[in-house]
């Protein structure tokens, strides 16, 4: 489903359809964690909005880390399993604000953290394509949604590639813009440098829509841009002739499935044969290789602090205890599962006064590094493109989350680079292998979304996947 | 054995703005529990800091006044540390970049100036206030993110009475400023003070104890002179001073200890990564230095230079910035400085100590006084009727109309006087015998019978005249 097809129907018949599918879905995909209550209020709110509303009366779903008034907001983790948000993010405002009706909060690796989609408390989301695999994460619940077609847009975010690793697994557009180009206000957060806020389509013009609605300055939001917002839809163009596209090769060198790379360079033969130059490019290997690792630092660092809020004292599930201080410590021991707790100590262990030269701060000039070699080849290119998965959608015992192994180092942590830089990285299917998607992942320069939705627009002519869902069978 | 006294102090300021550091809610004092709170502020998750440029400019000012050197680059870092009064679980602060750095403040101790230097002066968030009953915690968010200046000084000070000056000297300059309420019992000025002794003539630091909870100046001598004592006892027993957080008990007129301190805490220091750096305008900067209010130490130097006042006088004014402001309005309307100070600091203070009144709550206009001043002056009153005008005035009232209206004009017609001076001399030989005899203070008596006669009307110092010319004539 499209957001651009399904605008003709009746709005209500298709609202409660969405919801209707999701409920059928959900034994097989698990991957709501909170249904909407206020259905009929919010489709009563849309009498006061004029029907040409970019979004109007489009069902939509929320990973459950968006802030919700009045609907439960869990983060998929146990400590927040009762946690009733007073306040709406500000992209839920923008969002009604152009017609959408938010039927669901979808499932999410506890708190951001994680790739699978194997650590939510409400247990695992399976992939539309083969609900013996995994969905990924941590947007996995909305990149399942829009993927099972349920609702044609889904709200994600993405600290490591959240958005653009399940979109890749489950055959979707998974957009990430630039760093500040959409309010993170009342997103819980998972590392504040690395956050955005993206999500998922089933075709770029979608995507390019989807962006004019959800991007702006937000007061709230100081790291949010002041710079205007495009028509990105109405401004699409998939001619590339003469577009510079630099494809990673170290990236697709480490990767060992040799149907994904013919794929992949089938797929940059034909867009040479569009007119654009694309040339492969060699990013330096040392540094690629300790990708993971420097985020591993600083995303906990910032996690450990973001999530000291969540203390049982305010809101959040309280255990009891014999003083204040008790409360604190048996509310966060009961609250986080043991994976979390182990990364706010990696986090905290790399901020103690003694480490922070070599781990913190080390790992900040890493980052600065890296940024400065993406930065040096868009300064020649108007993208990189690589491989957005070295795999297809792994079964869940061979799925990795975050573990230093030669296999996955490099095919699997490049997307990185988009958090580390903030520069605007998009996630496009490119087909399929052994029956399961796969896609391929673009970065540009700092707000150049516009480049971006271009060849992904290409892209997606090519490969003939626009609109694609999947036939959940199981 | 002698000792030297170390002496710093740390002081946290509230600073005077309608809303918090980072947050849109109200600041304010003595308001409901929990009324003056948002979800930014209560630390719920998603929120984030939003800096106050009101608080900046204040800090500016106060960081101006005490000449700091000004750092025209504004960060703000997370200090972590898990405490039921601090909501996220960090305070915002800033450790690595202080808005100023050095500056100094004068001080005058028994005649002795002295240049009390400072370390930084940074801007961060108060915490809430919390209130311990036997049922449990009970937490009050108000207070929660009100905007702060931290004060630190260098280890300048010597004794109770220098650290008791610099804590009144600094509480005069900010309240001069007019970017804080410095009310030290309310809790808007908060002193807490290090302090350790050494061997005199050596130049290692000893072991030192911090003594928080110093609601006035006049405790801060008090405390440290309690605790000099407290050290110097233990240190002359051969006994070692524990490195420890202590507080003064008004009742005990003691210190008592809090808390021992294990070693420093590790609070974990990183830049907030939600506060970009904000670079500040030179020019913004500048204009504000350039208009500071005047400050104490000038405003008393220009009452010496202008109004000729004593160094006593002018101390007075200036240590009341009310009754300062009125003199300088007094100023506008009379050049007689010398009666407008002592009207000022006397009668009009004396008033205002009996009623507990502030000169806000009297409707006394300074030209109203003034206007007395100068009829006093020329004669048209006495000031023993200058007295019960004074008490009209304070009522709003005008001193002509009051003269008038109570017939008080005071007698300055020679011929009347004349006629008043004879009867009296006719009725009193033996004060002229007196007179003749070289007994000077039979004049005094005789204006006092004319005075009696005149219902006080007469001109005191023309009836002193003018018996003198009659008693020689006799």
């Amino acid at each position: 489903m499209e957001l651009t097809t399904c605008k003709n129907q009746d709005v209500r018949k298709r609202v409660y359809e969405a919801i209707e599918k999701a409920k059928r879905l959900q034994p097989i995909l698990n991957a709501v964690v909170s249904f909407a209550q206020d259905i009929e209020e919010q489709l009563a709110h849309l009498e006061q909005i004029d029907t040409s509303a970019p979004l109007y009366g489009i069902p939509v779903v929320l990973k459950d880390n968006v802030n919700t008034k009045g609907l439960l907001t869990s983060a998929s983790s146990r400590i927040l399993s009762n946690y009733i948000p007073v306040y709406d993010a500000c992209i839920v405002e923008k969002l009604k604000a152009a017609g959408a009706i938010i039927i669901a909060k979808s499932s999410m690796d506890e708190l951001g953290m994680g790739g699978t989609n194997l650590s939510a408390y409400t247990g695992p989301v399976h992939n539309p394509y083969d609900t013996s695999r995994i969905s990924g994460g941590s947007s996995g619940g909305s990149a399942v949604l829009t993927a099972a077609d349920v609702t044609p847009l889904a709200i994600g975010t993405d600290t490591g590639d959240s958005v653009r690793k399940p979109a890749a697994y489950n055959g979707v557009v998974g957009m990430k813009p630039t760093y500040g180009r959409i309010s993170r206000y009342g997103i819980i957060p998972y590392a504040s440098s690395l956050d955005h806020v993206g999500y998922f389509t089933t075709s770029v013009a979608d995507a390019a829509l989807a962006l004019h609605v959800l991007a702006g300055r937000d007061d709230r939001d100081m790291t949010s841009s002041t710079k205007e917002v495009p028509a990105y839809e109405q401004l699409l163009n998939s001619d590339i002739k003469g577009k510079r596209i630099a494809i990673i090769d170290n990236v697709q060198k480490a990767i060992k499935d040799e149907s994904i790379r013919t794929g992949f360079d089938q797929l940059m033969m034909r867009l040479k044969q569009r007119g654009a130059i694309v040339e492969s490019i060699t990013l330096n290997e040392q540094l690629l290789a300790v990708i993971l690792p420097t985020y591993y630092i600083i995303a906990n660092a910032e996690a450990t602090a973001n999530h000291s809020n969540l203390d049982g004292i305010r809101f959040g599930v309280r255990e009891d205890g014999n003083s204040v201080e008790d409360v604190m410590s048996h509310s966060r021991t009961a609250g986080f599962s043991a994976n979390i707790r182990k990364r706010f100590v990696v986090g905290s262990y790399s901020l103690f006064v003694e480490n922070q030269d070599k781990l913190f701060r080390k790992a900040q000039k890493v980052r600065r590094l890296l940024v400065e070699e993406l930065a040096r080849v868009l300064d020649q290119y108007d993208i990189t493109i690589a491989s957005a998965a070295g795999s297809i959608a792994p079964h869940p015992q061979d799925s990795v989350d975050e573990q230093l192994s030669d296999t996955y180092l490099i095919a699997e942590n490049h997307m990185i680079l988009g958090n580390f830089s903030g520069y605007p990285s998009i996630s496009v299917p490119c087909g399929f292998v052994e029956g399961m998607p796969v896609g391929v992942n673009l970065m540009a320069k700092p707000f150049a979304e516009q480049t971006l939705f271009d060849i992904a627009l290409a892209i997606e002519e090519e490969s003939g996947l626009r609109g694609q869902v999947a036939e959940v069978t199981k | 054995m002698n000792y030297e006294t170390v002496i710093g102090i740390e002081i946290h300021c509230e600073l005077k703005t309608k809303t918090k550091m980072f947050s849109g809610a109200p600041v304010s004092f003595g308001a409901l529990a929990n009324s003056c709170v948002n979800e930014i502020d209560l630390g719920h998750p998603g929120t984030l800091p939003c800096v106050n440029k009101e608080a900046v400019r204040l800090a500016i000012m106060a960081a101006s006044a005490l000449h700091c050197e000004i750092d025209p680059l504004v960060m703000f870092d997370r200090k972590n540390y898990y405490y039921s009064d601090l909501p996220k679980g960090f305070q915002i602060t800033q450790q690595f970049h202080p808005i100023g750095s050095g500056g100094y403040v004068d001080i005058e101790v028994d005649q002795l100036q002295k240049r009390i230097h400072l370390e930084r002066m940074h801007m961060e968030e108060d915490t809430a206030k919390q209130f311990h009953n036997e049922e449990g915690t009970l937490i009050d968010f108000n207070r929660a993110g009100t905007p702060l200046v931290e004060i630190v000084s260098k280890a300048d000070m010597r004794s109770g009475k220098e650290a008791a000056a610099y804590v009144e000297k600094l509480r005069s300059i900010l309240y001069y400023l007019g970017v804080s309420d410095v009310k030290m019992e309310e809790g808007s000025m908060r002193c807490d003070v290090n302090i350790s002794l050494r061997e005199a003539g050596t130049s290692a630091y000893g072991v030192k104890t911090e003594i928080k909870n110093l609601n006035s100046i006049a405790n801060v001598q008090k405390a440290v002179e309690f605790e000099v004592q407290r050290q110097s006892a233990i240190l002359d027993q051969g006994g070692v001073i524990i490195q420890e957080t202590r507080r003064y008990d008004e009742a005990l007129k003691e210190t008592v200890s809090m808390r021992k301190k294990e070693g420093d805490v590790d609070y974990k220091y990183f830049p907030e990564p939600n506060i970009p750096p904000i670079r500040l305008d030179a020019a913004w900067i500048e204009e504000i230095a350039a208009n500071l209010p005047e400050l104490p130490d000038a405003r008393k130097a220009r009452y010496q230079k202008e109004y000729a006042l004593s160094e006593y006088d002018a101390g007075v004014l200036v240590a009341n910035r009310e009754l300062a402001q009125f003199f300088d309005a007094l100023c506008k309307y009379t050049k007689e400085y010398k009666a407008a100070a002592n009207w000022t600091i006397v009668e009009l203070n004396a008033v205002l100590n009996k009623e507990n009144k502030t000169l806000a709550e009297l409707s006394c206009e300074p030209k109203h006084l003034a206007a007395m001043i100068e009829m006093v002056k020329a004669g048209e009153i006495s000031s023993k009727q200058a007295k019960s005008v004074f008490e009209e005035i304070l009522r709003g009232k005008d001193p002509k109309q009051v003269v008038a209206e109570k017939g008080m004009k005071q007698m300055s017609d020679t011929g009347a006087l004349l006629a008043i001076i004879q009867a009296v001399l006719d009725q009193n030989p033996q004060s002229i015998i007196d007179f003749k005899n070289g007994k000077d203070r039979a004049v005094g008596f005789l204006v006092g019978q004319v005075m009696k006669a005149s219902k006080g009307t007469a001109n005191p110092a023309l009836s002193n005249q003018l018996i003198k010319q009659e008693l020689a004539k006799r």
